[in-house]
């Protein structure tokens, strides 16, 4: 195996780059809970997930989650997704991490 | 003399009575014209810096506006005041012709800055965004938020660094770990970090681990990787946070400032009573057993770690 071809191999089934990374939550409407993303879906990604992860806790700080029920604009489940929409683990802890985590 | 002086005023008033009209409408249109023109540039500018996005072609482009409108309004000017309009157009286009091959003969022996607007340089000890270059100076933001003129004559006589002139800039990021035992798992932590972030790229090289150094009982590990230009400065905080929280996790310990602390007597300590209170021992001048053995004891400090 030529050099090349070996680290075409580590590229491809090593180590998978991410392309980006959105915050992904459930957001209270008035009436149920909507999957939202931030950026939104049709918005460029962030490319820092160290970024992405301030976004996120900065939302759950911003809508603590209320004993009295859900209000209007209202984020719950929030976490950082990659380009997939699937769910990356916290680079602190490195396991996953829902921020203003509930279940409805 | 002073049938000179009424000849004179004779002339002028008559001059007045016949062209004066023409030379006040020259005047206004001179000066509204020149106003309007300022008027316009002003907005023009604050457009273009919200909308271009290649800000030196915005300023080029700007460039030709002012001077297209400014030979305008001196020609209607002219013209209104009593010019002939095609001599006036041959001279424009004579004035021209010489200002461009003057500047095709000078253009290689005149000094140009090593940058363009909108690019992140290093002038001396100045690092910041270049906003505007005159004849005279140039004008650079730096990025606490200062703007700073320059001389140009500064800049020439000194060292700039263009981060613009690559697409990519190399990562630097040295760590010193404690123990030999960590290298292997540390180097495989930080690579990893690397080829994971979308922001570091394979070309010009791949993302690497060296193992630098050991000085004063530390190992430094060097990582290096490439990123581009306008995302240097996030990628390495962004990196370095990783770095650190992905070591601590894995227990992987970070070497401080060793500091070896010898104090010697007749009387030799053992290395490991002292070791089991050190503090005390130093401070009271007795060891666990409750010996007096305050002025005997040679030991090494190595907990100085963070």
């Amino acid at each position: 195996m030529k050099i090349a071809e070996a680290m075409k191999t580590i590229d491809e089934k090593w180590t998978q780059k991410k392309k980006g990374f959105r915050v992904c939550m459930e957001s209270y409407d008035g009436n149920s809970w909507i999957l939202d993303f931030s950026p939104g879906e049709k918005a460029s990604l962030l490319d820092s997930d160290v970024t992405s992860w301030r976004l996120a806790w900065k939302l759950a700080q911003s809508t603590p989650i209320d004993s009295q029920g859900p209000k209007l604009g209202d984020m719950i489940n929030i976490f950082v997704v990659d380009q997939d929409k699937k769910p990356i683990p916290y680079y602190v802890t490195g396991e996953r991490e829902t921020f203003n985590a509930f279940s409805i | 003399m002073e049938g000179e002086l009424v000849e004179k005023a004779e002339r002028l008033r008559y001059a007045m009575v016949e062209y004066g009209a023409e030379m006040i409408q020259g005047l206004i249109i001179l000066v509204f014209g020149l106003m309007l023109l300022q008027f316009v540039m002003s907005r023009l500018r604050v457009f273009m810096d919200k909308k271009a996005k290649n800000r030196t072609l915005a300023t080029t482009i700007l460039g030709i506006i002012y001077i297209l409108a400014l030979v305008t309004i001196l020609s209607a000017a002219l013209i209104t005041i009593g010019f002939d309009s095609r001599n006036l157009l041959r001279l424009i286009i004579m004035i021209g012709l010489v200002g461009i091959v003057i500047l095709l003969i000078l253009r290689p022996y005149l000094p140009t800055l090593p940058f363009k607007v909108g690019n992140t340089v290093k002038v001396g000890s100045l690092l910041g965004k270049i906003e505007a270059t005159t004849m005279v100076h140039t004008r650079m933001k730096t990025f606490d938020g200062k703007t700073v003129f320059i001389p140009n004559s500064k800049i020439l006589a000194d060292f700039v660094i263009n981060y613009h002139y690559t697409p990519t800039r190399r990562l630097k990021i040295d760590i010193p770990i404690r123990h030999i035992k960590d290298i292997l798992k540390c180097k495989q932590l930080m690579e990893s970090i690397m080829i994971e972030d979308p922001r570091v790229q394979n070309k010009p090289a791949r993302p690497v681990v060296y193992v630098m150094n050991l000085v004063d009982g530390s190992i430094k590990l060097g990582a290096r990787c490439w990123v581009a230009n306008p995302k240097f400065w996030i990628a390495q905080c962004d990196l370095l946070e990783k770095i650190l929280t992905a070591m601590d996790r894995e227990k992987i310990t970070i070497a401080g400032r060793r500091q070896e602390i010898s104090l010697f007597h007749e009387t030799p300590m053992e290395i490991s009573d002292y070791r089991s209170n050190p503090v005390s021992n130093i401070m009271s001048g007795s060891d666990d057993t409750g010996q007096d053995n305050a002025p005997g004891f040679s030991a090494v400090n190595e907990d100085n770690e963070i």
